[in-house]
């Protein structure tokens, strides 16, 4: 294989990696502080992804980066305000309610999001232009780099150092990573362990809004987006160990490779390396590559 | 189709054994003749499966204001098959032990093809709208099953016909194309037709290179792009499908993978990626099942769109609802032409029968049960409209040029390169 | 977490119980039309599927997300030896358990070994998925077109060709389904009574301590890991004949998504939580079935609500009505 392959595979593989790792970062970090496996995580992705739609369309096409951006943001306000609602009704009964039942909760979470979907958006395909200045690729060399991937590589690795700085160099965050680690300890010191809940739930549903608009342009817009990301968003997040946010970057990076190898050597058996990847890497490290050790 | 399948297996174990029986009606000789109508109406390929609803409801009200079939008024009982062959079972068992012998509807390859036992078991008929499984007339041939629309062969084989026709310089072809059963026979039989007619007709020797597979059911086609652009093809075929398609699509954008094709042919995807893609659609040939402007003048078809516009406010009705309103004109005049609604006699008038339809006249193969008829293909471009895409050529090859001689029972056979 | 504990109830009721649903079911095709006797059936294969779900869940506290690849399994052995190897259908069936007795052997040494709870819980999923891809891929298992075109089984006996019981007609087959069925449902009932299912209750509430008790916590998992999945991979088998067409669906991780369902729906803490889950849980969709479109909504709503509202399952309310407490063993 030319090197120019390699380096076009690196590319891709890591513009799959940090799509994942966009949908995965706010799900790692609920089940981190909340022990909650928020299986809808990918219905609100999806969500998010149509509000980003919708603004386009209201807005007559995303001109530029810029409205590109705020409507991505948008979108993470729009489902940080619906997790809240969530939180209120559903995540709160949750408490202390055996994995089984959250997980099943949660899944039927999703499937009302999906049914949702189609009733306010309808069932046709959509999709979504990437602004002008995200349109089309660099050469270099013979390798072409689309814009679009590399948009995506750098909002993933933002994402990622926002969210590290936050959770180990601000108070409130360090407060996240406190009450994830031990909460019962955290409330004897005073700490309203309620409100801190509430907040990380708020920040996970805005990671998954907010992913959702920046990966807009990135795949058709239907109500089955949901599932597309949700088997690969877990796979990367229990490898990298739930609850770390480093670990779902790595964890994202490296299963993006293996795939990507995979897809090169065995095209016959698309996704077969990546569970097998996560399956070996399980029962070597079950806490995953970064986790704690249970 | 991985994501795609949670919703239908969700609801793969259906009802219950519960006083709420439906009482077996015996077949009322006087009262509505009631057809069924089996289609996926949730999940995956809902959408789809609305366009055959719509078709099947107008051709019903249509035939109804004339007088009904045999002087009887049609009922359409209506099902969702989920797209998934263990509720289209429960379905197509339900209305049978009701005493439905005649169904239509049927998209998913799988519940044709698991229908065809049960259907044959139980003395029914099955009209498909749409469903693209080149094994239905040939190693999975029922005579109680019939295809009034686009047989995959004459199809793809149309397709090639066209390229050689137009593109007589465009030698070098690959294609893109779902690494499963449908995806692989499309392409074969686009090779196929490859073979045959760029010799006949450009007088040229057609160079296939390997084709590119695509993962299905992704959300990521990067890969496969870069692995199609180290190919130096001039002509592509595309038959990866619906949401799939337009991710592909918008994904190989950034590659400008569509920049470097003399021409790109599609298989089957109708304006579905059109409308989905709008300004971004790399212009492409695609096979329709049925194309409006293309019929125009055709008194049946003008009818069709009218009704079909003040039904559902959609100026365009797709190919599927086309098909719906077509099986069910071949019923009522297989009907009416044996004065009888019974399974061996409506078989028997429905093989070999020509009947008129949106698209013209169409004649149904005894040997096989596969219609002939011509293949409509457009020609789509995006444009600077509401819409984002115009047609700005559209095609008629006649069925008997393209569609391959009758085998059932047999594999289909077809040229290699 | 907290844990339920599992109702046994009395062996002779329950048994009871057994034989006269049996005799409910083998009325159903006389009572009811021919779609509603195909579901029937789908319901039983689907009561013992969520019922060895069970025997993991709510007596031995394992929580799988994998069920369906031995369900898959089961199919397509059953479909794959009768059709592309000619066997006759009872062999094929026995084979058909036998794999998935195998797999679960296999996944449930490595898997259990290293994990538990949630982490075991995604592992399944995780293999679960390698079967799906593996069974969509594979060209003489169809591919994702699957293996169409199955017939129902003539019954013959081993050196006597003349003598034959035709379940080809009609839906014979389905009193078949029920007495198989009923048959497993017995098996699984009589586990529950034994020495050894009372030890996976032991060790559910407290694993350590019925470690010291003298209690081989792993190997009473893996042992009753391969019995959920033989159990499993017996009704997936019997879904070839049935729908006459396995396809990679079987496998996919919502179909492992199913038997969960029917466990909480009925109640995971007693016997036959999963079986009135399977029947309620097709009720819901077999009334709405003409209601197109609306359903996902619909079933999202009822599952929330019942888990959010009602999370011991259905059959707590009868507990509730008859004032029985909660937890607590019954005499066997």
């Amino acid at each position: 294989m030319l090197l120019s392959d390699v380096a076009t595979l690196l590319v891709n593989s890591f513009t799959w990696a940090m799509a994942t790792f966009l949908v995965a970062a706010g799900l790692t970090l609920v089940f981190g502080t909340l022990h909650i496996l928020n299986f809808s995580h990918g219905g609100f992705f999806m969500i998010g992804a149509y509000v980003a739609f919708s603004l386009a369309s209201a807005l007559g096409g995303s001109d530029s980066i810029a409205v590109y951006l705020f409507g991505a943001l948008a979108a993470g306000v729009a489902i940080a305000l619906l997790g809240l609602v969530v939180d209120r009704l559903v995540l709160r009964r949750l408490a202390g309610v055996e994995d089984a039942y959250v997980l099943i909760a949660t899944y039927a979470l999703l499937l009302v999001c999906e049914g949702a979907t189609k009733l306010v958006w309808g069932l046709k395909y959509q999709s979504v232009m990437p602004p002008p200045s995200l349109d089309g690729a660099w050469a270099l060399g013979s390798v072409v780099v689309p814009r679009l991937s590399l948009f995506i590589i750098a909002a993933g690795v933002a994402v990622y150092v926002a969210l590290e700085v936050f959770l180990n160099r601000t108070r409130s965050g360090r407060l996240v990573k406190a009450i994830a680690a031990d909460p019962w300890m955290a409330r004897l010191l005073g700490v309203n362990v309620r409100l801190v809940y509430t907040a990380t739930v708020a920040i996970g549903f805005a990671l998954a809004g907010l992913a959702g608009g920046l990966l807009v342009a990135n795949q058709t817009l239907s109500p089955t987006l949901a599932s597309a990301f949700v088997i690969y968003a877990f796979g990367v997040i229990i490898v990298g160990g739930m609850g770390s946010i480093s670990g779902a970057f790595f964890g994202s990076i490296l299963l993006g490779l293996i795939d990507a190898i995979g897809q090169w050597l065995l095209p016959g058996l698309p996704g077969l390396p990546f569970f097998v990847a996560m399956t070996l890497i399980l029962l070597l490290r079950p806490q995953g590559l970064m986790g704690h050790a249970q | 189709m991985g994501h795609l399948h949670r919703r239908r297996v969700l609801q793969y174990g259906a009802a219950a054994a519960s006083a709420l029986a439906l009482p077996g009606l015996t077949r009322a000789q006087g009262g509505p003749l009631k057809i069924g109508l089996i289609t996926p109406l949730s999940g995956a390929q809902e959408f789809i499966g609305s366009y055959v609803r719509n078709g099947a409801e107008i051709a019903v009200a249509q035939l109804n204001n004339a007088g009904g079939i045999l002087g009887r008024q049609v009922a359409l009982e209506i099902r969702d098959d989920k797209a998934n062959p263990a509720a289209a079972l429960a379905a197509a068992r339900e209305l049978l032990g009701a005493g439905i012998n005649l169904h239509i509807g049927g998209i998913s390859s799988a519940v044709v093809l698991a229908l065809a036992p049960v259907m044959q078991q139980e003395k029914g008929i099955f009209i498909t709208c749409g469903a693209g499984t080149e094994k239905m007339n040939h190693e999975a041939y029922s005579p109680n099953l019939f295809r009034p629309g686009d047989s995959p062969d004459a199809r793809g084989r149309a397709q090639a016909r066209l390229m050689a026709e137009k593109y007589p310089n465009v030698t070098r072809w690959t294609g893109l194309i779902p690494d499963h059963e449908y995806g692989r026979t499309t392409w074969s039989i686009f090779v196929d037709g490859l073979l045959e007619f760029y010799p006949a007709i450009a007088k040229k020797k057609p160079e296939i290179l390997d084709p590119v597979l695509m993962p299905y059911g992704v959300s990521d086609y990067r890969n496969a792009v870069t692995a199609a652009l180290r190919q130096q093809a001039d002509g592509c075929y595309n038959s990866t499908y619906g949401g799939d398609a337009i991710t592909m699509f918008q994904q190989a954008r950034g590659f400008g993978l569509m920049q470097r094709y003399k021409v790109i042919c599609d298989s089957a995807n109708e304006f579905l990626v059109a409308r989905g893609l709008k300004q971004q659609l790399p212009a492409q040939w695609t096979g329709m099942h049925y194309y409006a402007a293309a019929n125009k003048g055709n008194a049946m078809s003008d009818r069709f769109v009218a009704d079909y516009l003040a039904k559902t406010k959609d100026p365009e009705p797709l190919g599927w609802a086309a098909e719906a309103h077509a099986a069910m004109y071949a019923l009522a005049k297989a009907i009416e032409k044996g004065k009888s609604t019974d399974t061996a006699a409506v078989i028997g008038n429905l093989k070999g029968l020509t009947w008129d339809t949106v698209t013209g006249p169409r004649y149904m193969r005894p040997e096989d049960n596969q219609a002939v008829k011509d293949v409509e293909l457009v020609f789509i471009e995006p444009a600077n409209t509401e819409k984002g895409y115009a047609v700005s050529q559209y095609v008629k090859v006649d069925g008997k040029l393209v569609i391959l001689p009758p085998a059932p029972g047999q594999k289909l056979k077809l040229r290699t390169a | 977490m907290t844990h339920t504990s599992f109702f046994g109830g009395s062996t002779r009721r329950d048994f009871l119980v057994l034989l006269v649903m049996m005799l409910l079911g083998a009325l159903v095709p006389s009572l009811l039309n021919r779609g509603l006797i195909f579901i029937a059936g789908l319901v039983w294969i689907n009561a013992v599927f969520g019922l060895a779900f069970n025997l993991l869940f709510g007596l031995a506290g394992v929580l799988s997300f994998g069920q369906a690849m031995f369900f898959a399994a089961g199919a397509y052995a059953a479909a794959a030896l009768m059709q592309q190897l000619g066997m006759p259908f009872v062999p094929a069936l026995l084979l058909a358990g036998a794999v998935g007795a195998l797999l679960a052997g296999a996944v449930g040494a490595v898997a259990l070994r290293r994990s538990e709870g949630v982490y075991f819980a995604i592992l399944t999923l995780a293999f679960a998925e390698m079967l799906h891809l593996l069974v969509a891929n594979i060209g003489f298992l169809g591919k994702n077109d699957g293996l169409s075109g199955l017939a129902r089984p003539v019954l013959t006996l081993p050196g006597m060709p003349g003598v034959g019981l035709d379940l080809t007609q009609g839906d014979r087959f389905y009193y078949f389904i029920v007495a198989a069925c009923g048959g497993m449902i017995a098996l699984i009932r009589w586990v529950v009574s034994t020495p050894f299912g009372r030890a996976l209750q032991a060790l559910k509430q407290d694993p350590q301590r019925a470690e010291f008790l003298g209690i081989p916590v792993r190997l009473h998992r893996l042992a009753i890991f391969v019995f959920a999945g033989t159990m499993t991979a017996l009704a997936g088998a019997l879904v070839a004949p049935w729908a006459q067409i396995v396809t990679p669906e079987l496998a996919h991780w919502s179909n492992s998504t199913n038997p969960i369902l029917y466990t909480l729906l009925g109640g995971s803490a007693y016997f036959w939580g999963p079986v009135l889950g399977a029947v309620l849980l097709s009720a819901v969709f077999y009334v709405t079935r003409t209601l197109a479109g609306i359903s996902d909504l619909a079933t999202g709503l009822l599952l929330l609500g019942v888990v959010l509202a009602l999370p011991g399952g259905v059959l707590s309310l009868l507990d509730r009505w008859t004032g029985r407490p909660k937890d607590g063993e019954r005499p066997q």
